[in-house]
Order: C-alpha cells, then sequence, then structure tokens
C-alpha cells in the first residue's frame, strides 16, 4: 500500500496501534548477532511449532515477534515477554512449551530461567530493573529487541516514518541542516566531524549530482553495534538517510555493508523493497516531488574499504585504494561529486532528532559530545553485549555497573577503544568520562565504538603484534609509510614478544611510529602505530620486562612462557593427553602425565582442559 | 582452468552492464562456483567493458575472492580482537594440526577449506567459527573435532 | 592567482596548481618518483612530503605530498625542514630495506643520508617499488594491460591472470617510465617480447627501418581513426615523402606561373 499523504501515514499507524493493542501478550525472540551464533534460530522455530499446535485463546502468531539484538549477548539466547518485560535468560529450545504454559497461557514466570544478581543471588524479572539496562539510554538503539526486525509496520508502529513526513513536508532542506547541526550530532563512525557542517558543505556545493552513502563496512574487530542496526532496525538507517538526501539534494544514495555481514544486506534489502513498496523511497515520496533510490553496495572483504575514498572506489567496482583527502569527499567523493557519507549510527539518529528537536539531543551528553553512543561491551568483563549511554557517562560505570565487573574478579588491566586505530587505557584512565574528545586527549580515540575489557591474562605486547598484525595484513599496499612501515613496526614488536628486542627498539619504534603518522596517506596508517603508542605509554614496563628480563608478566608471549604438568596435581585423568594437537603429551591412564617441551607449542588447550588445576605456565 | 560455467550468462544479466557491477558480480560467481574461474573473469571483463587486468585486480584485492577452488567444508576462524582474547589462535592452531593444512588452504581432497577471518561482529561469543554460514559461538580449544564433524 | 611562501620566498602560482608544479620552478630538488607529467598525481612514493603552516595556525604544522596539494593564498610551506628532513629519511631507509639490491633505490636512499638499512632487510627484495607508474601510464595509453595483484605488503604489478596480457600492444610506454628499471623486455632482429608477450615490430616498406609493433599500429589505427598503412612507412621516410610532395607542389606553382 502507497502511502502519498501525510494523512494517510497517521491513518495506517492509529490501525496498526490497534491492532498490536489486541495482542495482550507479545513474545520477542532475541535474533541479534550474539543470540543467533547460539541457536537463537531453533528456538523461534521451535516457538512456531508449539503455538501451533497449541491453539492458544487470545494470542496470535504475529504476536511471536523476532527482534534484533536486546543488548545483554552474555546471557543469550534471550526471550523477553511484554508488555510485562519479563526477561528470560540463556533459553534452550526445550524450555520454549514451558515458558508458552507459564508466561503465556498463565502470567506466571519461568524462575530457573530469570537473571539472577550476582551479588546476592535474587532473581530479576524484569529488564529495566537490571543494572545492566538501568543505566543506559537507548537511542539509536531504541528499537532493537522491541520490533520485529523483518516488518514494517512495526516499525511504524513505533513512529517510524514520521520524521521522514515532518522533514518532507514542514521543513525546508536548509532547516533540517540547521535542525542537525544545533543538535551536535558528530559522526559515529569514529572520526566525529559535525554531521551537521558536512551536510551543510554538500548542500551548497555547486557540481552535481550529490550522493548520499551509509557506512556499514564495521571493520574494527570487536565492534557489532552497526551490524546489529542494520539487522535489527534497518529502516531507522533509510529514514536517515532519506532525510538526509533531501537536505543535501541527493537523489540516488548506496549503503555499502561489509561482505562477512550477510544477514544485514539481507535486512537491508528487504527494507529497502518494503520502504519503496509504501512509497517512502522511489518518486514523488509523499507527494512532496522529492525522489531517491537507495541500493545495497556489498562490500568485497577489505578493512581498508572503510575508509571513505576507498569505500567510494568500491562502490565503484574499483579496488579499494584510499586518495589524499586534501579535496574532501564531500566535495569530491563518489565518482568525484559531492557525496554525503555517514556511519549506520549517525542516520539512526537523525529521525529522532528530527522529530524531538536538535535541541533535546543537544541537551543529552556533554557540551562537546552531545547524544548517546552505541559500544559493543567485551572481552573480559562478566556482561558482555550491545549498550547505549549519554557521552560524558565514566568508564568506570560502563565496565562496572552495566559491565558488572571482570570475569573470575580478576584484575582489570586495561580496556581498549577505537579498534587498530584507538588505544589502551589503564587503571588510572577509569575515571575519564567517555566521549570524543577526553578519549583523544588520553591518547586513545571513540572510534566506532568497540569496548575490549582486559584483565592481567592479557599481554599488552601482544595485543600491539595482534593489532599490528592485522592492519599489515589489511594495508593497501599503496603508500610506504604504511605498507612498509607498519611491516617493519610490527617485525619489531614480535621480536620483542619473543624475548630478542633490545632496548633502543622502543625509541626506533617511536621514531618510526611519528613518521608513520605524518606521512601516511591515510587513516588506516596514520592511526596504524596508535596500538603500540598507547601500550607503550602506558605500559612500558612491560615492553621492558620482555626486553630486560625476557619474560611476559601476564604469561601469553609463546617464546616466554612453558607449561609444566604438577606431578603431585595429576592423576593421569588423560584429558589433556586428547586435547593436545601437537602429541606432546605423554602418560598413561592414572599415571602422571609428562609434557615434552621440545614438542610442546604453548597453544595453552590443555590447560583449557585440566580440572585438577595440575597444569603451570611459567 | 576450464571450468563448467554454464550458468554464467545468467549471473551476469541480473546485473547492469557497467564498471560498478564488478564487485557484485564477482561475488555472485564466487557463490555459484565456491571460487572464481578463469574463463569467468574474461567473460565478465567483455560483459561489463572493464578490462581483464581491472578485474584481475578487484579478483586479488578483496579476501572475498578466491581463485582457487574451496573445500566442500569452508571453516572461517574469527580472528577478531575479542575471539584473539579468548582464544581463537589456539582454536586455529587446532585446526591446522587436525587438518594438516595452514590457514588459507584447502585439503587435498578438496573436503575442508580453512580461512581466518577478521571480525564477524559476534563478539559476545567469542570465539566464533563459522562453518559453511553455520555459527559456532563460544568454541572451546578442545571442542575442535566437533567444527569438523557437524556444520 | 595565489600568493604563498616557500622556503621563506614568497612566490605566486595559478589557482587549481598543486605545491609541487610551484617548487619545481623555483628550482627546489626534492624527489617524487611516482610522479611523471603523463598521468596524475598519485601520493605513493610520498617523499615529495613537506611541512606547511598558516599564519592563523598557531604553530600547527601539516605534512602534505605536495604532488596533490593545492596552492593556497598565505600558505607557508617549507621544503626541507628537520621534520621534512627526517620523513624522507626514514621513508628512503624503509625502501632499502626492502629493495637492497635496486641501483636506484640505492643511489637516491645515499643522497639522502641513507647507506645502509637500519630495518629488517629482505634479502631477495626486487626492484619492483610500487610507485604505479607502469599501470598508470598503460591504462593512460588506453591499453590497461596491466595492474597492481594483490594488497598490502605482497602486492605486486603482473598481468592478469599472470599470463601474457590480452591487452598488451608491446608499446614499452610501462619500461620507459619505470625508474628502477624493473619492467624488462627483450628484442632481437623483429621480435620484441614483454610480459611473456611477443610481438612482431613492422619494418618500414621504403627503407627497412623497423618501427612499432604490429598490434601496437592496429591499435592506434583503430582508436585514432588512421588509416592502417600510414604505419607502414617509417617517420623518416614520411618526412622525404613530405618533403619531395612539397618540392613537386613549389614546382608546379612555379610552373603555372610562367605560363
Amino acid at each position: 500500500m502507497r502511502i502519498d499523504k501525510p494523512a494517510q501515514l497517521t491513518k495506517l499507524r492509529k490501525e496498526l496501534v490497534a491492532v498490536e493493542k489486541k495482542h495482550t501478550k507479545k513474545i520477542m525472540i532475541c535474533c541479534g548477532p550474539g543470540c543467533l551464533a547460539n541457536g537463537a534460530a531453533k528456538i523461534v522455530e521451535e516457538f512456531r511449532k508449539v503455538l501451533k499446535k497449541k491453539h492458544i485463546r487470545g494470542f496470535k502468531i504475529e504476536a511471536l515477534k523476532e527482534t534484533g539484538c536486546h543488548g545483554f549477548c552474555e546471557r543469550g539466547p534471550l526471550v523477553i515477554i511484554e508488555p510485562r518485560g519479563t526477561f528470560y535468560t540463556k533459553v534452550k529450545p526445550k524450555d520454549v512449551e514451558e515458558i508458552i504454559n507459564e508466561s503465556i497461557r498463565k502470567d506466571e514466570t519461568v524462575e530457573r530461567l530469570l537473571y539472577d544478581d550476582p551479588s546476592n543471588g535474587h532473581k530479576i524479572e524484569r529488564y529495566n530493573d537490571i543494572p545492566f539496562y538501568s543505566h543506559q539510554q537507548r537511542i539509536a538503539l531504541r528499537n532493537l529487541g522491541h520490533i520485529d526486525q523483518y516488518k514494517i509496520e512495526d516499525y511504524i508502529v513505533a513512529d517510524g516514518y514520521n520524521a521522514l513526513v515532518k522533514a518532507l513536508t514542514k521543513m525546508k532542506p536548509d532547516e533540517i541542516i540547521a535542525e542537525v547541526t544545533t543538535s551536535g550530532l558528530r559522526g559515529r563512525g569514529g572520526a566525529g566531524f559535525s554531521t551537521g557542517r558536512k551536510w551543510a558543505t554538500c548542500a551548497k556545493a555547486e557540481d552535481t549530482p550529490h550522493y548520499v552513502i551509509c557506512n556499514g563496512d564495521e571493520g574494527d574487530p570487536g565492534a557489532f553495534m552497526d551490524r546489529s542496526i542494520m539487522e535489527g532496525d534497518p529502516h531507522s538507517v533509510l529514514e536517515g538517510m532519506i532525510i538526509a538526501a533531501y537536505a543535501v539534494g541527493a537523489h540516488e544514495g548506496y549503503i555499502y555493508v561489509r561482505e562477512e555481514y550477510p544477514l544485514a544486506i539481507e535486512n537491508l534489502k528487504l527494507a529497502i523493497h518494503q520502504a519503496t513498496e509504501y512509497g517512502f523511497l522511489g518518486e514523488n515520496i509523499l507527494g512532496s516531488g522529492f525522489s531517491l533510490t537507495l541500493n545495497v553496495s556489498r562490500g568485497g572483504g577489505a578493512f581498508v574499504c572503510g575508509e571513505s575514498s576507498a569505500l567510494m572506489k568500491s562502490v565503484a567496482g574499483e579496488v579499494g585504494e584510499p586518495r589524499a583527502k586534501y579535496v574532501r569527499s564531500v566535495l569530491k567523493g563518489f565518482h568525484d561529486k559531492p557525496t554525503v557519507l555517514n556511519n549506520v549510527e549517525t542516520y539512526a539518529n537523525i529521525p529522532v532528532i528530527i522529530d524531538k528537536g536538535g535541541e533535546w539531543f543537544a541537551g543529552i551528553g556533554t557540551p562537546g559530545s552531545s547524544g548517546t553512543k552505541a559500544f559493543s561491551l567485551v572481552g573480559k568483563v562478566r556482561n558482555t553485549g550491545l549498550i547505549e549511554v549519554p557521552m560524558g557517562t565514566k568508564l568506570r560505570e560502563i565496565i562496572y555497573d552495566i559491565g558488572g565487573g571482570i570475569l573470575d574478579n580478576r584484575p582489570f588491566k586495561a580496556v581498549q577503544t577505537g579498534g587498530p586505530s584507538g588505544g589502551c587505557l589503564p587503571e588510572e584512565k577509569l575515571d575519564l568520562p567517555v566521549d570524543f574528545d577526553t578519549l583523544t586527549e588520553a591518547y586513545s580515540m571513540m572510534g566506532s565504538g568497540g569496548m575490549i575489557v582486559m584483565d592481567d591474562h592479557t599481554c599488552v605486547v601482544d595485543l600491539a603484534k595482534y593489532f599490528l598484525a592485522f592492519l599489515v595484513e589489511e594495508s593497501c599496499g599503496k603508500c610506504v609509510p604504511c605498507r612498509e612501515g607498519l611491516f617493519q613496526l610490527h617485525a619489531m614488536v614480535k621480536k620483542i614478544s619473543e624475548g630478542q628486542g633490545i632496548e633502543e627498539d622502543i625509541e626506533k619504534m617511536e621514531k618510526l611510529s611519528d613518521v608513520i603518522i605524518k606521512s601516511s596517506l591515510c587513516g588506516l596508517g596514520k592511526s596504524g602505530p596508535n596500538p603500540f603508542l598507547s601500550t607503550v605509554r602506558y605500559f612500558r614496563d612491560e615492553y621492558l620486562a620482555h626486553i630486560r628480563d625476557k619474560k611476559c608478566p601476564a604469561k601469553v608471549c609463546r617464546e616466554l612462557i612453558r607449561f609444566d604438568i604438577i606431578a603431585d596435581k595429576c592423576d593421569g585423568c588423560t584429558a589433556c593427553l586428547s586435547a593436545c594437537a601437537f602429541d606432546a603429551i605423554t602418560g598413561k591412564k592414572n599415571e602422571v602425565h609428562v609434557i615434552d617441551q621440545d614438542k610442546c607449542t604453548k597453544c595453552g588447550a590443555c590447560e583449557a582442559v585440566c580440572t585438577r588445576n595440575a597444569i603451570e605456565v611459567s | 582452468m576450464n571450468h563448467d560455467i554454464g550458468k554464467l550468462p545468467e549471473i551476469l544479466e541480473r546485473y547492469p552492464q557497467e564498471p560498478q557491477s564488478l564487485i557484485a558480480v564477482l561475488q555472485d560467481i564466487q557463490k555459484e562456483y565456491n571460487f572464481l574461474p578463469c574463463d569467468a573473469l574474461k567473460h565478465t571483463a567483455d560483459y561489463l567493458d572493464v578490462p581483464l587486468s581491472k578485474v584481475f585486480s578487484v579478483s586479488t584485492f578483496y579476501n572475498a575472492f578466491s581463485l582457487n577452488p574451496k573445500g566442500d567444508r569452508v571453516i572461517r576462524v574469527c580472528m577478531g580482537t575479542t575471539c584473539h582474547i579468548r582464544g581463537a589462535a589456539q582454536i586455529l592452531e587446532q585446526l591446522e594440526k587436525k587438518l594438516n593444512i595452514r590457514a588459507g588452504e584447502t585439503t587435498p581432497d578438496l573436503k575442508y577449506t580453512l580461512e581466518v577471518v577478521n571480525c564477524v561482529g559476534a563478539c559476545a561469543m567469542a570465539p566464533v567459527v563459522i562453518v559453511n554460514d553455520k555459527y559456532y559461538g563460544s568454541v572451546k580449544v578442545s571442542g575442535t573435532k566437533k567444527l569438523l564433524k557437524g556444520g | 592567482m595565489v600568493h604563498l611562501t616557500i622556503n621563506g620566498q614568497v612566490v605566486q602560482a595559478n589557482d587549481g596548481e598543486m605545491l609541487l608544479d610551484v617548487i619545481k620552478r623555483m628550482g627546489i630538488d626534492i624527489p617524487a618518483i611516482c610522479q611523471h607529467d603523463a598521468v596524475e598525481p598519485f601520493g605513493s612514493c610520498r617523499l615529495c612530503t613537506v611541512e606547511i603552516t598558516k599564519a592563523d595556525w598557531d604553530g600547527w604544522k601539516n605534512y602534505v605530498t605536495s604532488c596533490l596539494y593545492p596552492v593556497a593564498d598565505g600558505l607557508i610551506v617549507n621544503t626541507h625542514s628537520e621534520t621534512v628532513n627526517e620523513i624522507r629519511k626514514t621513508l628512503l631507509d624503509l625502501y632499502l630495506a626492502r629493495h637492497p639490491n635496486s641501483l636506484f633505490v640505492r643511489k637516491l636512499a645515499a643522497e639522502h643520508g641513507v647507506t645502509k638499512t637500519s630495518y629488517e632487510e629482505i634479502p631477495d627484495g626486487d626492484d619492483c617499488i610500487l610507485c604505479g607508474l607502469c599501470t598508470r601510464i598503460c591504462e593512460r595509453m588506453g591499453f590497461s594491460a596491466i595492474s597492481t595483484v594483490g594488497r598490502g605488503h605482497s602486492k605486486e604489478v603482473a598481468p592478469p591472470l599472470k599470463e601474457a596480457p590480452p591487452d598488451c600492444v608491446g608499446c614499452l610506454a610501462c619500461a620507459q617510465c619505470c625508474p628502477t628499471g624493473h619492467i624488462k623486455f627483450s628484442e632481437e632482429g623483429a621480435s620484441r617480447s614483454i610480459w611473456g608477450k611477443q610481438f612482431e615490430k613492422i619494418a618500414c616498406s621504403k627503407c627497412g627501418k623497423l618501427t612499432i609493433t604490429k598490434e601496437f599500429a592496429d591499435s592506434l589505427s583503430e582508436t585514432r581513426n588512421i588509416p592502417r598503412e600510414y604505419f607502414d612507412v617509417c617517420d623518416d621516410c614520411r618526412r622525404k615523402e613530405i618533403a619531395l610532395t612539397m618540392g613537386r607542389l613549389a614546382q608546379w606553382s612555379r610552373e603555372e606561373e610562367t605560363v
């Protein structure tokens, strides 16, 4: 059904809301990336099967919703019963029937599946009461977990496309840009450039045509915010892009999605198809005279294509080699024409800003960084998942109040923000309020929002080596400082991790880093040395331990550790023997086992399976 | 390198005949044949009016493409940061040893291909291994045998 | 017209010019090995990096490649500041690590004070410095016979599928512009061989001198709308032909006048 006039949308929304109200109970099954990896699809299947078999009075199958990431990935697979807010955790297919009996047929709960508060063991039924959720403010992630990700109708019920109507029928392009500028929204992809200013520059550019592109490349390892939004609430991205296109005078747009996200590609294509059918995309949108086509462009698999000029080359079907950005892509971008490129999360914020006003948005967060930010909180933290907090929230609150502190109560070592371009922040920085400028001043950066928590079992030299290896692999190879410089930087860090480094190496690497930063062609190279620089800044002693003492304090660097079986703890259960892929363990059943140091590769498989605590790492 | 590319015309016709379609076309070819046959590259160059050298350049630049046939089971170990600190390197090592190939290679009997992938966005379930589009989360170092059987 | 300062000297430049154009015009010598007048600037070698600042930048400096940075009013440029020299030296040090056997790299590095690399040397490193001149010029010539293959440190220049390139016409533009001499070709009599492909050169129908390859002639004829027979005569013979024709014309007009 095509919406040609705003009044039609209002009417449709009323009808849809009425239909939704008839569902006295709704089953929301989280189908976010984490829960999917943990078997959410089977749970959906089981629900459908059981509901079909047992007709529940008053319950329609449409009240079963496959939603986007609800957020608390650690506890998944998640099933939430609305409107009560009952939060079921670690659900298995065999639990489905009981959930239906207790929560749907009756008004009870399945106690054992509820979240238990780790401090006192008490059960908390409603997710809003759980600290993980109560500390958050979800704006970009507003619909994730609350609407069916495949139904545009659910998006409309949630006030979707209201902002588009307002923008197209009640506002002029420069008024929209003014509103976005007032909001203070800064690019959520990592660079933090003023969105309003970017749009203004493009709108004024004389060369035509103009383009709008969405950066859905999310290459930072550890980040899955954009993936969750693209899969769980694709229409929020579309609505943001349509408003942007109208503001800057673009009639063609692309959503560039990395190759590793096939579901995001599918969901976006479906959403575009639905939006086109409804008339929110295509010719003469809502009778305004404005037309726009959007296409999904699949990446080929290259981290460098997250860089704007490389991304645009990839959309054009070429190799993703960046160009020097002395002339910004907002003036000479896609096909050398004025282009607005914004991140997924940036676009997802736009409808809310238009709806509630720029000033409302500017009132959240900090003066320099308004609004909220989505983070993927992962690593050695108890509560891993997808969160969103106002800018200015302290790192400590995120890691301890929301994250629940460090796994196994181990000591906190560092938190890595900003992906391979970012840096590590140590314990003394835990009271830092999170926003663009404070993180940059502390020698890290906001980046796209990946937040990886590390404990004392993480070696920073190993981490720097890992990130540099990643960047060397992903470098496009066009310019010398990145291609050769990062290669040599990695070689030197590797030597240190193997106990072969000398003290002069550190200064040499710092000097090389400076040259790489100053002379690289694009952001990948320019920020490439950051993993080394930030770790050596805050953890210089750890580097020196590897160099002077040939020791790895975190017991991670393979060449500097050894695995031994403690004879009086080993009972010969053979678990380690079976786990060893290198035949380095010998021993008969019920007899003490021995590790052959010549064959042992220090992979750690034996320690992982030993239940007798008989394996010592030194 | 003669491979039956009967389905190629159908794949090409899905897209507009312009250079911009190159990556999408190559991805469909990769999905259909599990690699990019030489003849397919030549026909693609003709169809899209792109020099063969450019087609080859794009085929070798991006991670998604392979010029050699892949195995029946493609095992992709995520080496993202979260997976790395939760033991992805050990899992990869176990698989390399069990299959007797290195990452990026295919077993001689074409049954398994082992690859590394840079973060698939399921970080909360690290470490993650994907076998033929099926995701396995929280993989244990001792659980690699299961990955080879299932999927 | 813009006014900017380069190495303390105020100069004029045209809008749209790049810093490197002005620097060269002033006779200042800075290396720019991936730059060539026949193709657009690329920015891969980074050796033409200069230090820039402006009066209202509060002492903040930026480092940009002069081949790609447009001139701007009030720009203050330093082509040999301490930092820039350090950058060039380090870059050449890195080049030397990768190409220890290249005479070109060794000479250029020595000119900047680097005689031995301080990094891990790749002992069998070849001479291709990945400047991209060959591929860009080949594209400019209209053939796009070769391209860069792969990505990152293992990137190389090669013909498609690493076989004899179907689009190559043996014009040798790539070999001629290669700064290090990495691109090899061989000629014997009328045969020419490059990138694993064999060519036959045309012999002038008048004097027998060998000129360009058949494939090159065919391509020029097709794309520039020149009759193919044009290429069967070498330039010298053609000049002689034209001179003879002009002579005859002059004679006829003299004869006509006297009649």
